[in-house]
């Protein structure tokens, strides 16, 4: 639907790519130690000479990451669905008198410590993932709830008020106008609220998830800080990666379009 | 045709437009003036139904403006802003053809008529048509607002101070070509503005508002001369009135037939207005000029006496 805009179009494909340079440059990091961590034994020994097993044995690395990016992806998907749904509707004429409900409610959250959420969902959900992905939701809807209402609400009213004197509907008004224009900052929002919730997820070991938090957790509780290490390693390259290719993504919506 | 008969607007204890009748002619062009707050903008904008009256009936084409489906209503009536409005994430062609779109035409029509709206107001299309928004000037930015307003060819055009955020030369010059449209597509025009020179240039018919009920209405002449009360006069431009009544009449109207007498080295275009005719009076200290035509020709005189001598329509 959108044209490239004059004098940005004419590179092709080659270009697109080389400026996804950054993320790809992360991911490959990631996958290469994730994959090849065994091979980094020696530093590890090194680095602990006196502890026997210095790689994080339970679980293949690779697997770690896969549940790791699942579980913040179905938390962020569901954060987006609930964040961006409940920002909109509030910003519609009927729904107006939510707005501050809504905007506490988000706050509201946050405030609320993931550690506390996990203890609290843990004898509803049982152990496992869902109880993770109860905590990260509610962590992460704060800046999607923020992002989106502050990107409706900063629109021009003038180019409200012309979509609306030209006789566009309200569906047509949010979809071709609104939305499109508020991507931007609902995306910086997405952006805080994964890349927050990479790290927060690891918490998730406590209560049965497997998932990059495993190893640290472990390592905590077993004195060796080599597994520690080696979780906090990947979810830092996996928070890297994540967070590059929004920026890239955020660059891409503005210059293609508003500028 | 637009009649409002006896409209009142009140937002909340206050009331902004007050029993307000008015009759707009198809083919006219009608400027509803006054200070800000006088209701000017609210009586226009409850045409295409962005604000709904309170009591009374508008009336568009013989049908009361709430029995259409509102957007059914706004898209058969063009609206063009002072802020322009338009998509900031979308390019000039895009944004002319809005209207059509929403209307379902068939993409290759909606082509055609962006190109032959571009045309039509001055802008080239290679080098507007994928343009953004904030790549225009104001005055582009507002031909696009224009273009935008007339692209499923509206009868009528709402118009909220359109010129209002220009600077004069690039506003002077949009209010020739708006006259320019206008005497070639003649469509029923609601013009709001508070410049009163842009009023008494473009408007047919003058409608003075002042806290929600109408002062006075009339052609621009008959205002000029005949103004209701001090304040219609104040708001005219008080004893500048005189020189705003020259500056609509051209000297066409006034002028004489050649005299036997020797013809003044001072001259003026037929074309020119009173007012411009008086300037180059003052400037060349004569009180006789020739009249000339495009080739220079002269093709009559006119005289200082003649000039401000009264009341003769044309």
């Amino acid at each position: 639907m959108r044209r490239e805009p004059i004098g940005a179009g004419g590179a092709g494909g080659a270009s697109r790519l080389a400026a996804w340079r950054a993320p790809l440059a992360w991911l490959a990091c990631l996958l290469l130690l994730a994959a090849g961590m065994a091979w980094l034994e020696p530093l590890f020994r090194w680095f602990q000479p006196d502890t026997r097993q210095v790689i994080y044995p339970h679980a293949d690395f690779l697997t770690l990451l896969g549940r790791h990016l699942l579980v913040v992806g179905v938390a962020a998907l569901l954060a987006v669905v609930i964040g961006v749904g409940a920002a909109v509707l509030v910003t519609r004429p009927a729904g107006r008198d939510f707005l501050p409900l809504v905007a506490q409610a988000a706050s509201m959250g946050q405030t609320f410590p993931p550690v506390a959420v996990l203890a609290l969902a843990v004898p509803v959900l049982g152990f496992g993932t869902w109880p993770i992905i109860v905590a990260l939701l509610l962590y992460g809807l704060l800046p999607i709830v923020r992002n989106t209402l502050a990107g409706l609400q900063g629109i021009d009213p003038s180019v409200l008020e012309a979509a609306r004197g030209m006789g566009m509907g309200g569906v047509q008004q949010l979809l071709q106008v609104e939305l499109p224009l508020a991507v931007p900052v609902i995306l910086a929002g997405i952006r805080t609220s994964v890349t927050i919730n990479i790290a927060t997820a690891a918490l998730g070991a406590t209560v049965g998830a497997s998932n990059l938090g495993a190893p640290i957790i472990s390592g905590i509780v077993n004195g060796n800080t080599a597994y520690v290490l080696q979780g906090a390693l990947l979810i830092g390259l996996l928070a890297l990666a994540v967070d590059s290719a929004f920026e890239r993504l955020q660059r891409r919506w503005i210059s293609s379009g508003i500028g | 045709m637009i009649e409002l008969i006896e409209v009142t607007k009140r937002f909340g204890s206050e009331t902004a437009v007050d029993r307000l009748s008015l009759r707009v002619e198809k083919g006219e062009l009608c400027a509803l003036v006054g200070t800000s707050g006088c209701g000017k903008s609210t009586t226009l904008r409850m045409i295409n139904r962005l604000i709904e009256h309170s009591e009374g009936e508008i009336h568009l084409e013989g049908r009361q403006v709430r029995e259409f489906d509102e957007q059914t209503l706004r898209r058969r009536i063009g609206y063009v802003i002072q802020s322009t409005g338009l998509f900031p994430h979308w390019t000039v062609a895009r944004n002319i053809g809005l209207v059509p779109r929403l209307l379902k035409w068939p993409a290759p029509r909606i082509r055609e008529r962006v190109e032959e709206l571009m045309a039509l107001l001055g802008l080239p299309l290679e080098s507007f048509a994928d343009k953004y928004p904030h790549q225009l000037s104001g005055g582009q930015a507002q031909r696009v607002g224009v273009a935008r307003a007339l692209a499923a060819d509206p009868d009528i055009l709402l118009m909220d101070e359109p010129f209002g955020a220009l600077d004069p030369i690039t506003r002077e010059s949009l209010q020739a070509e708006l006259r320019d449209l206008q005497s070639r597509l003649h469509k029923t025009i609601v013009f709001v503005t508070h410049d009163m020179d842009e009023a008494l240039a473009l408007a047919d018919r003058l409608v003075v508002m002042r806290a929600g009920r109408i002062v006075q209405q009339g052609t621009p002449l008959a205002l000029l001369r005949e103004p209701a009360d001090d304040f219609v006069a104040s708001l005219l431009g008080g004893d500048d009135r005189g020189l705003k009544e020259a500056a609509i009449i051209r000297v066409a109207e006034r002028m004489q037939p050649l005299s036997p007498r020797l013809l003044p080295r001072a001259r003026v275009h037929r074309d020119a207005t009173l007012r411009q005719a008086l300037a180059v009076m003052f400037r060349e200290h004569a009180d006789r000029l020739a009249v000339v035509d495009d080739e220079d020709m002269a093709v009559g005189e006119l005289s200082l006496r003649r000039l401000v001598e009264s009341r003769r329509e044309a």
